[in-house]
């Protein structure tokens, strides 16, 4: 035993037999219980790791979806940001740790080609043909004849406006408009803001624009130089990156028109806030979140599984549920027969409502985001000059 | 022995303009966080006030049921413990190395620190590629591993700084008198830097605690907390997540407040502060960095 | 100093000789962490920020080229570095200047206890997440936010104040907010060390407070401010947090820049952003030892 030495206020660092004793057992089990994997992560012999972003994501109630697809499913946050799902999954270790992918659609091609997603067999997926047929014609889920995403998750966007403060729009005009200077806000990013200006610029300002969603050099030119002499101008309060963000604007009234993601208005009215989603008259941003078949799932003999779960997703609870907690669709009619079947878990009336709301929207003028235009690197290029603007 | 630090004598009114000055950064830097406790008490699922007779806590309710933010707090603490437990030694024993060392003094600082500023992200893409090469499993291992590296130069640094004071001349004395070098470290320089090596742990449990650009890359199944808070941030929170900022902030006054009583409660006039100060009080006070070796008197 | 120098001279002969000279066993560990762990990944994003942007698989194929380095310049990146470093620079000093009183209290115009309060004050803020902490301050400066409701309600102004968020003013802010401590550490432990006898002797000798701080402490406490300084330009160049939240209409640093560039997997662009960064930080690093001293000012003091 080590003397200890006294001096005066504090005890030297010398320990005792019993105190490093006591400290290596506390170290040991805290190593323990990391390398034993937390729990949760556990395989199990029918799990799925599903690595989404949390727009999908449905918490406590996976055990539910357990329940009715007899799938074990593990979630994951990926951050919503496509760009580091992407490189995790071709540099980094994604493959090995998860099974199924759900984010935004158009990086299905680039990842088929570098072989880290497999394509599904949509033999082996019942409820696929239940998919509404504009949502399972989206041009970038397929590749050379194969289905490599399944949309998860579809809606039109526009903008969300405040009634007292601007009363009814119907343009994207509002947000470029000069009188609303400072009270504005867009998406930072160009793979929504871009399509939003396009729109207006191409059915308001009769731009000749062709696709709004896949801009040519010069269209993309035209569409980022209105964009940084609006900045320039001072029109914009800020620009928002991700739910809370945006969700605050709105509810702060840091904003009074803001592009964006039709849930905020639920969240904004939620506190109280006289919000409504715009009916632009130059039409609507399409987007969906889609899953992707991850290659090491399929190496590790999970790829049966994996399809279970695909079809569990269309089988009407996960719709049924993800409607009800976020006011997202999930593309098919299963949804409405499933509430039909269950009407004390969910109101029929409400699940048809959404689900004809999104319908109506989709019957009209509607332009797809795509993270992949042709020339989208030169559209990040041209974004970092707004930036610096 | 003296336990009065050096001590600045100062007219009243320098005193309150320094005093002022600490008041201004302690208020900044507790703004948010106070504003985040009394937003947790809002029912309600927008960030925001409420007055207190509408405060609930309905969220911290439903933290303890939150699985997802606590199996992310789990791992975090994991994560940090690993990184300052590693990092610690390393750092203090390449400070040494430094002070040691001869010519090659500069070169080792500049080495050290220039690491620091890869971007984060770049890091973890680089490290996660070559674990992949490695065939290593991406877990909450790989993750401490880029936190030492990312902590290892905060702890050089640190390190470097409280061996100030430990003078040549000292472990001089000490080999003189028949020390082995881990003697004279053991009872000579470890005492007098006990500070810097807390808060060298501190620093590198906080900065693990807190990063999120490496541990993108990095991580297994289960996400970090900042991760975690991330995804949820983006893409649709529950004010768990406030909550849970809430309760840390509350423990953590709730216990430095237990061991302010305690240790008011027990010390006596003045000369009272050697015997009468408790253990948990002497804890608190490991830190202080006033302790200086029975060497000098 | 005359064990250090007997040391020197007597050269090992064999490897365990070797391994028992102090300097390399104890550089050992942090040798082997820094460069296992940091260069190796470095060297292999420098390599790759040589390689092209392969358009078939949207990775990178060895095809060397310096088309990465020039669109570092032609393609409006190198702003986005200027700002950064002025931004990191700029917190990094007001955090030193307002870390420094903080620390002089704490260090020398306390008793341990109220020391010991302070500092774990200082510290408890950061177990929370960084994160919400800067989103919060939205709330705090926002146009319904606490500061404008006082002011408007007390009656300073009549409208809320636009420029508290959403600007240079509230990013700032933000960051000292959340960097301070990383400054008030380093310092508060090199000012508790400053021997009794020095000041006291200063004391003595007819020296104001003012006098003994300025010759006496700030020399003594320079590693700790100039730790500080480092450790709060290092935090605030690397984030993305504050200026995201807190900033005007897309405002950017590198750590933005390189995520929107990953983003459209333009890797080599990526790697040569932060080769770029690596490189030009360790060249600033080497002038200031060059010209500062940096390096000596850690090594023995008092001696």
């Amino acid at each position: 035993m080590k003397e200890r030495v006294e001096l005066g206020s504090s005890t030297a660092l010398a320990l005792t037999r019993r105190q490093l004793l006591q400290r290596t057992t506390l170290g040991a089990g805290a190593l323990a219980i990391g390398a034993l994997g937390l729990p949760g992560t556990l395989r199990a012999a029918r799990q799925i790791n599903f690595w989404a972003s949390a727009t999908l994501d449905i918490g406590n109630d996976w055990q539910a979806f357990t329940k009715e697809t007899g799938v074990d499913v593990a979630f994951t946050d990926n951050g919503n940001d496509p760009g580091p799902v992407v490189a995790k999954l071709a540099a980094g270790n994604a493959n090995d740790i998860y099974d199924v992918g759900g984010l935004q659609g158009g990086s299905e091609k680039e990842l088929a080609k570098q072989g880290l997603i497999a394509p599904w067999d949509t033999s082996k997926i019942p409820n696929y043909g239940t998919i509404w047929q504009w949502a399972k014609d989206i041009p970038y889920l397929s590749y050379q004849g194969k289905i490599y995403g399944i949309p998860a998750v579809i809606n039109a966007d526009s903008m969300i406006a405040l009634q007292d403060k601007v009363g009814k729009v119907d343009s994207y005009g509002v947000v470029f408009d000069p009188k609303l200077k400072g009270k504005v806000a867009m998406e930072d990013a160009w793979i929504n803001s871009t399509v939003f200006t396009a729109i207006y610029l191409k059915n308001s300002e009769n731009e000749k624009i062709a696709e709004p969603g896949n801009l040519t050099r010069d269209e993309l030119g035209l569409v980022m130089e209105f964009l940084i002499k609006k900045k320039k101008d001072g029109q914009f309060r800020t620009f928002w990156n991700g739910w809370e963000q945006g969700v605050q604007l709105v509810a702060n009234q840091e904003v009074w028109v803001m592009t964006g993601w039709e849930p905020i208005v639920y969240a904004a009215r939620e506190r109280g806030i006289n919000a409504y989603y715009a009916v632009p008259k130059e039409g609507y941003e399409g987007w969906a979140n889609n899953t992707i078949l991850l290659k090491g799932a399929v190496d590790r003999g999970l790829s049966d599984t994996a399809h279970v779960f695909a079809n569990g997703m269309l089988a009407g609870y996960y719709g049924c549920k993800l409607g009800t907690m976020r006011g997202y669709v999930v593309p098919t009619d299963n949804n409405g027969k499933y509430a039909g079947t269950h009407p004390d878990a969910f109101d029929p009336a409400k699940v048809k409502a959404l689900a004809d709301h999104v319908k109506d929207k989709f019957a009209g003028k509607v332009y797809w985001q795509n993270t992949r235009p042709d020339n989208f690197q030169l559209y990040e290029e041209w974004w970092q000059k707004l930036r610096n603007a | 022995m003296n336990i009065n630090a050096a001590t600045l004598e100062a007219s009243t009114g320098t005193r309150a303009l320094f005093l002022g000055l600490l008041a201004l950064g302690l208020v900044l830097i507790y703004a948010p966080a106070v504003y985040l406790l009394l937003a947790s008490f809002n029912p309600g699922m927008q960030l925001g006030l409420v007055p207190p007779t509408e405060f609930s806590l309905s969220w911290y309710r439903a933290l303890l049921g939150d699985n997802k933010l606590l199996f992310a707090l789990t791992e975090s603490i994991v994560v940090g413990l690993a990184t300052a437990i590693i990092a610690t030694p390393i750092g203090l024993s390449a400070a040494l190395a430094f002070r040691v060392m001869g010519a090659r003094r500069g070169t080792f600082f500049l080495f050290i620190l220039f690491v620091m500023f890869v971007p984060g992200t770049i890091q973890g893409l680089g490290l996660s590629v070559i674990f992949k090469e490695l065939s290593i499993r991406p877990s909450w291992v790989t993750v401490a591993a880029a936190h030492v590296l990312w902590a290892l130069p905060f702890a050089f640094t640190v390190s470097l700084v409280s061996l100030a004071v430990v003078r040549p001349n000292m472990i001089a004395a000490a080999r003189d008198l028949g020390a082995s070098y881990w003697r004279a470290f053991i009872d000579v320089t470890l005492p007098l830097v006990r500070g810097g090596v807390i808060s060298s742990f501190v620093f590198a449990f906080l900065l693990s605690f807190n990063e999120y650009a490496r541990a993108y890359y990095l991580v297994g199944r289960q996400n970090t907390l900042p991760l975690t808070m991330f995804g949820a941030m983006n893409s649709g929170a529950s004010p768990t997540i406030y909550a849970l900022s809430g309760a840390v902030l509350i423990i953590s006054f709730a216990l430095v407040g237990a061991l302010m009583i305690v240790g008011y409660r027990h010390a006596g006039p003045g000369g009272g502060w050697k015997k009468s100060t408790p253990a948990s009080w002497k804890l608190l006070m490991l830190w202080r960095p006033n302790a200086r070796s029975p060497l000098l008197k | 100093m005359v064990a250090e120098a007997s040391e020197r001279l007597v050269r090992p002969q064999t490897l365990a000789g070797w391994l028992c000279r102090p300097a390399l066993a104890l550089s050992l560990p942090a040798m082997a962490v820094l460069v296992g762990l940091g260069l190796a990944p470095l060297a292999l994003i420098a390599i790759w920020s040589f390689w092209s942007f392969d358009p078939a698989t949207y990775w990178i194929k060895p095809e060397l080229t310096f088309a990465a380095y020039r669109a570092l310049f032609e393609t409006g990146r190198f702003p986005v570095f200027v700002r950064t470093i002025g931004l990191a620079g700029v917190t990094a000093v007001f955090c030193t200047i307002l870390a420094f009183p903080a620390a002089a209290v704490i260090g020398l115009m306390s008793g341990p206890r109220r020391a010991a309060i302070l500092v774990v004050l200082f510290t408890i803020p950061f177990f929370t997440s960084a994160l919400i902490r800067s989103f919060a301050w939205r709330l705090v400066l926002g146009r319904t936010g606490i500061v404008n409701e006082v002011l408007v309600a007390v009656g300073v102004v009549d409208q809320p104040i636009e420029w508290l968020l959403f600007s240079n003013f509230a990013v700032a802010i933000g960051m000292i907010a959340a960097y301070l401590p990383f400054a008030v550490m380093p310092m508060v432990l090199v000012l508790a060390r400053i021997e009794p006898s020095v000041i006291r002797a200063s004391g003595d000798l007819g020296a104001g407070f003012w006098t003994t701080l300025r010759r006496i402490v700030l020399p003594l406490s320079l590693p700790g401010v100039i730790a500080g300084f480092l450790f709060v330009f290092v935090v605030a160049l690397g984030t993305s947090t504050e200026i995201q939240l807190l900033g005007g209409a897309g405002d950017s640093s590198i750590a933005i820049m390189i995520n929107d560039v990953m983003r459209v997997v333009n890797f080599p662009l990526a790697f040569a952003i932060a080769t770029s960064v690596v490189v030009l930080m360790s060249v600033l690093i080497l002038l200031a030892n060059r010209w500062l001293g940096l390096s000596r000012m850690f090594e023995d003091l008092g001696t």
